[in-house]
């Protein structure tokens, strides 16, 4: 009789000693985290040392599946990347779809706990309940696209492969981890860590299978939950159109982050109906109901409304065309859509203010230039001449001077990713300061404030009537205070945004539904508080990683100077910007909720709390 | 009397390449998840481009009938269904001649594994979990409604 496979299996790789030790997660601790990113910053927590240099071998580097990863649930494709991030300095973290997270999870292994440095190039290979530590010397230097198919071609097809392409290995302190063409951990410079660690891939080929609880019911309620799902509306038009579907909105409202930020509108021509003049196929993730992937006719995938005003407005590219090819050798090479563009774009103000001149740049940077923009990603990959120095990222505020931050898109050393204008919308503009990996939207972005709900039916999403006016900064903290909840507990169960409640639409799936499908796929039984209480547990762990690692308390829970400063020039928005008065009031009454300090720090009895959890022990494994 | 036979037929533009078909496949048949033994496939490359529906015709002649050594293949004449049973040896002939993949192998039981459409279900449940209709079960067209011999032709 083969003994039942536990909850969560952890490996420990040690590539310096290229060691690989089982262990499991005790139920106590996934009652506490679940799973995901839950888990990953326990682990993170329990293996970093304090301190540690990102890029050396101290960094510890985690791939999380959720706890509903791989099982039938509805869009349950995903994993998240952890470390300490090179790029901002505080937590790395970073959710991916695709197909990896289920197949490591079918080749035995719920979690990959990375630490050392491998002295050559190294991929991981996991079949069957097994890890080695392969020779990766002949995928060196290949792109994202190359290194997979290189790796389909040797191995099979039936493999699943995660790469970091020439950006990560060139350590950009902001490239990323990808699947396929276009699916990426993208944020907080994962793919440099990989690189720093020598490890070009993972390689999974999942031929053991993952235990279900009770499989008739799963069936049951995955066509349940297909059925509920796609009577909404905005999923059907994420599966027509994806995400460029915004774009015409925030124009509209005069919100789109256009050349730096110093303007907020721009052409019509990247419109989801433009866009969409490109795309041959809608593509899904795992188990995805939505399907919300482009793929375009220019040989990759995308773009998706990020990558549009990213690499489009913000560094005034107009022609659909052309953005559509910035987002393919974007991806191929492995960097950050947000932050590359962002940079980019930051670049071409320091020229036009002076820090930068043609003799130290090589060339003249203006905006809508696409043939520098295009050569320029090039040059950051590979680090050269002025690439080399962006590829440096928000550090080189050092270099230019403290006063070049005050126009550069950043909090907590990250780019903002949301390419919506947050001065107008002051529920995101909270959200985006307070985000624990620095400026990122999908930490806690309450979209549902775009859509001027009734306060009788913000009352039955938040528990509490919401100002249904977007510009006051009455009550907006209770909004960020539950969208960041639920987002932290879609992301422990392995699930994608696009299907949780709040996120784009008030009926998707909520605390309820997840309840339900953890109890069918594990046997595991939480009540809705339970869920609420992980949570917030998680995102008080991130807290405290982060104040550990870098200091972060209320100073660092702000906004770009220009969202304080500027007013909006243009359209609906216009004459919008944030008020320090109200900025602070919005941030007192979030610590409130938080249960933080009036510094934004975690009480002592919590922090006691945590250190207990880490100390608890694990069991080994025999591998 | 030969029942109009129905078949799982598949609309490769529809298909997003989801794979929860392979995987509730597994689930069903073997209480497990795990795409690697569902009946069906989605054979997908993402950098050529394609996503390729690997699942059983039921064929007229079916070649995994005559490959199979030990005859444990076989074709239900009434329904048109091929099956196959546990006195398989794992020797993949049938996966071997499947001129569409479809025969799958499950390595820890050493055993080739098929598609029956779900015979002992209500409709086969890739059909019923398929997120965009890309699946359906439907009644083959090119079946005559009368066989065309009735019996054995006099002259």
């Amino acid at each position: 009789m083969e003994e039942k496979r536990p909850l969560c299996v952890n490996a420990i790789v040690n590539l310096t000693e290229r060691t690989v030790e089982l262990t499991e997660t005790p139920e106590e601790i996934i009652r506490q985290f679940v799973g995901g990113r839950g888990l990953n910053m326990y682990y993170l927590y329990k293996y970093l040392k304090p301190q540690a240099d990102p890029l050396s071998p101290d960094n510890v580097l985690i791939l999380g599946t959720g706890i509903l990863t791989g099982t039938l649930s509805p869009n349950s494709g995903r994993h998240n990347v952890t470390c300490k991030s090179p790029e901002s300095g505080i937590i790395g973290d970073a959710n991916i779809g695709g197909f990896l997270g289920p197949e490591m999870r079918f080749a035995g292994f719920d979690r990959l706990i990375i630490l050392g440095k491998a002295d050559k190039p190294v991929y991981l290979y996991l079949e069957n309940g097994k890890i080695e530590i392969r020779d990766a010397s002949d995928y060196w230097g290949l792109l994202c696209s190359e290194t997979e198919a290189k790796f389909k071609y040797d191995l099979g097809s039936d493999i699943e492969v995660q790469s970091i392409g020439p950006a990560g290995e060139n350590l950009v302190r902001f490239a990323c981890t990808r699947y396929g063409v276009k699916n990426a951990a993208g944020r907080t410079g994962t793919g440099a860590v990989w690189g720093s660690k020598n490890l070009k891939a993972v390689v999974a080929r999942g031929t053991c299978g993952l235990p279900i609880e009770n499989p008739q019911a799963m069936i049951e309620k995955y066509i349940e939950l297909r059925d509920y799902l796609k009577e909404s509306k905005v999923i059907n038009v994420l599966g027509r159109v994806g995400t460029p579907l915004l774009y015409d909105v925030s124009n509209y409202l005069g919100a789109i982050r256009t050349h730096n930020s110093q303007q907020t509108v721009f052409f019509d021509t990247l419109n989801a109906e433009e866009v969409h003049k490109h795309v041959d196929k809608m593509l899904g993730c795992y188990g995805c109901v939505v399907h919300c992937r482009h793929r375009n006719t220019l040989g990759g995938e995308g773009p998706e409304y990020t990558t549009e005003v990213l690499l489009g407005a913000n560094i005034g590219v107009a022609d659909t065309g052309k953005m559509i090819d910035l987002n393919n050798i974007v991806n191929d090479l492995g960097l950050d859509v947000s932050s590359t563009g962002t940079y980019i774009a930051w670049a071409i103000e320091l020229f036009e203010k002076g820090y930068l001149t043609e003799e130290t740049s090589g060339r003249i940077l203006r905006f809508g230039d696409y043939n520098m923009s295009r050569q320029l990603i090039y040059d950051i990959a590979y680090r050269r001449g002025l690439g080399d120095t962006l590829a440096e990222g928000s550090r080189l505020v050092e270099k230019f001077g403290p006063e070049t931050a005050d126009f550069l898109i950043a909090i907590k050393g990250l780019p903002q990713s949301d390419p919506h204008d947050v001065r107008y919308l002051k529920g995101f503009a909270l959200g985006i300061a307070t985000s624990s990996r620095g400026a990122d939207h999908l930490r806690s972005r309450p979209t549902l404030e775009i859509l001027d709900l009734p306060p009788s039916f913000t009352t039955q999403i938040y528990g509490e009537a919401v100002d249904p006016n977007p510009t006051s900064y009455q009550s907006k903290s209770r909004v960020v205070y539950f969208s960041e909840t639920i987002y932290a507990v879609v992301d422990c169960m392995g699930i994608c945004k696009f299907i949780c409640h709040g996120f784009n639409s008030p009926r998707n799936l909520n605390y309820d539904h997840f309840r339900e499908l953890t109890r069918l796929a594990t046997g595991l039984e939480f009540s809705k508080e339970d869920l609420h209480s992980i949570g917030r547990r998680v995102i008080d762990q991130e807290r405290l990683i982060n104040y550990q690692e870098k200091g972060i308390t209320r100073k660092d829970d702000t906004l770009p100077a220009r969202y304080f400063n500027d007013p909006m020039p243009s359209a609906r928005a216009k004459g919008s910007y944030i008020s320090h008065e109200g900025f602070n009031k919005m941030l007192d009454e979030y610590y409130e909720l938080c249960g933080w300090d009036k510094d934004g720090k975690l009480l002592p009895g919590r922090i006691d709390e945590l250190n207990r959890l880490r100390d608890i022990k694990e069991h080994k494994r025999e591998g | 009397m030969v029942l109009k036979q129905k078949q799982i037929y598949c609309h490769p533009d529809l298909c997003i390449g989801c794979r929860i078909c392979a995987n509730a496949c597994a689930l069903a048949r073997e209480g497990e998840a795990n795409p690697r033994l569902g009946r069906i496939n989605i054979r997908q490359n993402l950098f050529e481009r394609y996503e390729y529906q690997e699942l059983c015709r039921h064929c007229d002649d079916p070649p995994c009938l005559d490959a199979c050594m030990v005859g444990c293949i076989e074709k239900d004449a009434y329904t048109g269904i091929v099956t196959n049973d546990d006195s398989c040896v794992g020797c993949w002939m049938c996966v071997m001649v499947c001129p569409y993949g479809s025969m799958r192998r499950d390595l820890i039981k050493q055993m080739a594994v098929k598609c029956d459409q779900c015979k002992d279900r209500e409709g086969p449940v890739c059909v019923d979990v398929c997120p965009t209709g890309a699946l359906v079960f439907k009644e083959r067209e090119d079946t005559p409604e009368d066989p065309f011999f009735t019996g054995p032709a006099v002259t």
